[in-house]
């Protein structure tokens, strides 16, 4: 019997028995769609944690601690396969103080290479890069630092910040040397691009970013505010904050090993990353075998379905074998009707698990939103349910092969039915 | 040719642990030639059905052989049986035992569609017998839309769809009137002259027996050669 006569048998015979073919598909349906939206929900859990703590760093950055770094070594670290930038920046030590205005602020300095900056993502938000001497970069917030002293506050009134254009803008910048005298010097830089604000409201970005090559100029007038320094009080300058740019997410994790490998302290989010994975690793199996319960349950309903379907075609069977249909054919004609079942049920479960998946990101955030009283703000932002591609094929593995096992006993039943018996059926 | 030899064969009845054999079939012999109408006749419970069910394939006996044109069917397994009686034999049932679900076209193509011709041959081959068996006009109805007689002519077309060189009938008019029953005959009759197809026909009527050319008679599982007509 050919393949196509076996699906055409099979159709026919499921058209005979509607509404119980429908009911069993129905249940095959309920038990696959809650196992996908029950796992989904760990998905979506698992994506909404990972999307939160990538939104607070680049996904290919590598922290790398060390604390005699040099350029030298930093030099190297570019060297590693797949590393596609390294940042050195160098913190100023001693307090800086910045002058505007009439406004003043304590400086929080990194010098650093601006084509390092450009090449990891370092993205301005207005003006542009430094092309001269005296130019400099600072954060978003640079102006929300610089106070105007000179003004009497009233009770509970707020101090006096810049509220001025900060680009374009010429301020004075100087530090104190080690003796608490101020250094000599003090220099002019015009401030020719702010940088883009931080992913996060709570991160705070008061930085000025100056070209490395001011950086000997200024530890030489360090030097010599600071020659009367104490040597308990000596203090190194600048602290080292090394950051490695992966070319790709996939080899953050070989970088790691080898930056491991050459004796630094290294974090990324690729760690952070791997321990969510193992926990909701954990987490997604859990919530499958539960699903798979209730796959397990609809199963009954398909052993039943088929016990009976066997049982009804008693005399069929018997003819179909009487006119040489072989005990193989017999089964495989059972078990087509059983996987059917459990394929329209698994395929109808993934379009509804995708409808219901869909309506709970879209419903669930407003609900859980004024259940807060509207207190979650914009960035409340909570995917409670994903469906990968694989949550579905594990589903759909699971749904057949228990649809299969469920129609094997009936279908073993049918091979094993007498011709002579089943032939005086009904009669 | 259709050869059986020393067949025999009981059957365990009683409960469990308890039971006693039932000797059915006492060592027969039997002969069925290429193109002969066999007839094997006696009363209820004589045995005639279980010869019938070994010959068959659905029994294997408790021992003897039954040899198709030399080959030993009792040697074979369940699956090799159900080939071989898919390719060798054809079956015509008291009760006709046509598929409910199925219409008079497709009950007769089901043997075709099992063997695994292909639809567009099946479709001529059927039409073709349906035309030349008088059943053209009920091809689109169900079973339980056709009479007796009508549904066994949808029998005997199912099985001579395969063309096969055995056509085995179990009472074969029994559920017919006695019009309808010499109808059916005529036409078994007629196919055995035009195909040269050997019919071996179980029945208890001895004038269904009496268009065989060769006759035997089952008496408490025991079978006696009754004559030999020859047709002229």
């Amino acid at each position: 019997m050919s393949f196509k006569d076996q699906i055409a048998f099979v159709r026919q015979h499921i058209r005979r028995n509607r509404l119980r073919v429908f009911m069993t598909v129905l249940a095959a349906t309920m038990g696959t769609a809650f196992l996908i939206v029950l796992a989904s929900v760990g998905f979506g859990l698992q994506k909404t944690i990972k999307d939160d703590i990538l939104s607070n760093q680049m996904v290919t950055q590598i922290e790398v601690y060390s604390e005699d770094m040099t350029d030298a070594k930093t030099d190297a670290m570019k060297k590693i396969g797949h590393v596609e930038t390294v940042v050195h920046r160098k913190q100023l030590v001693p307090m800086a103080l910045g002058e505007l205005e009439g406004h003043t602020g304590s400086m929080n300095t990194y010098f650093t290479d601006f084509k390092d900056e450009q090449a990891s993502g370092f993205k301005l938000a207005e003006g542009r890069f430094p092309e001269k001497p005296g130019e400099v970069i600072v954060g978003s917030q640079f102006a929300e630092q610089l106070i105007d002293e000179s003004k009497e506050l009233e009770e509970g009134e707020e101090l006096a910040t810049y509220e001025g254009k900060v680009i374009g803008q010429t301020f004075t910048f100087s530090f104190e040397g080690r003796n608490d005298e101020n250094a000599s010097a003090a220099w002019p830089f015009t401030i020719v691009g702010v940088k883009e604000a931080p992913g996060k409201d709570w991160a705070f970005d008061g930085y000025l970013y100056l070209d490395e090559s001011f950086m000997e100029e200024m530890e030489s007038a360090y030097a010599a505010a600071s020659k009367d320094r104490s040597e308990e009080e000596d203090m190194p300058f600048t602290n080292s904050q090394v950051n490695v740019y992966a070319d790709d997410l996939a080899n953050v994790k070989s970088i790691t090993q080898a930056l491991k490998d050459d004796g630094y302290a290294v974090y990324s989010v690729s760690e952070e990353i791997e321990q969510i994975d193992v926990f909701f690793l954990a987490l997604k199996a859990g919530l499958i075998f539960v699903g798979t319960i209730a796959i397990l349950i609809a199963s009954i309903g398909i052993f039943n379905t088929m016990t009976m379907a066997v049982t009804e075609r008693t005399r069929e069977i018997g003819v179909m074998k009487a006119l040489g249909a072989g005990p193989k054919l017999i089964q495989r004609l059972f078990l087509m009707e059983s996987a059917w079942i459990g394929l329209v049920g698994t395929v109808i479960a993934v379009v509804i698990s995708y409808g219901v998946s869909f309506a709970a990101n879209a419903v669930l955030p407003i609900i859980v939103d004024a259940a807060l009283g509207g207190e979650t703000g914009d960035s409340f932002e909570v995917t409670f349910s994903v469906i990968p591609w694989q949550l579905v094929l594990i589903a759909s593995a699971i749904s057949l092969t228990v649809a299969m096992i469920s129609g094997w006993r009936p279908a073993r039943k049918a091979t094993k039915t007498d011709v002579i018996g089943a032939l005086r059926h009904e009669l | 040719m259709i050869e059986v030899k020393g067949l025999s064969h009981s059957f365990r009845v009683g409960k469990k642990g308890k039971e006693t054999e039932v000797p059915v079939l006492k060592e027969l012999s039997l002969k069925a030639k290429d193109g002969e109408i066999v007839s094997i006749v006696g009363r209820s419970g004589s045995g005639k059905s279980t010869l019938l069910h070994i010959l068959a394939g659905f029994l294997q006996p408790d021992t003897g052989r039954v040899l198709v044109d030399g080959t030993d069917l009792t040697a074979m397994n369940e699956a090799q049986r159900a080939a071989f009686r898919l390719e060798r034999f054809g079956f015509v049932f008291q009760n006709f035992q046509l598929m409910p679900g199925l219409t008079a076209f497709e009950n007769i193509e089901l043997p075709l569609t099992l063997k695994g011709v292909p639809a567009p041959e099946r479709k001529r081959k059927v039409e073709e017998l349906m035309e030349s068996t008088g059943l053209a006009a009920i091809r689109g109805h169900y079973p339980n839309e056709l009479s007796g007689g009508q549904q066994q002519r949808v029998g005997i077309a199912r099985a001579l769809i395969t063309e096969p060189p055995v056509i085995f009938a179990d009472e074969p008019t029994g559920s017919l009137d006695s019009e309808t029953e010499q109808d059916i005959l005529n036409l078994i009759l007629s196919l055995n002259r035009k195909y040269g197809i050997t019919f071996v026909i179980i029945t208890h009527d001895d004038e269904v027996a009496a268009i065989a050319n060769r006759q035997y008679r089952m008496h408490d599982g025991e079978l006696t050669e009754g004559g030999l007509r020859h047709v002229v």
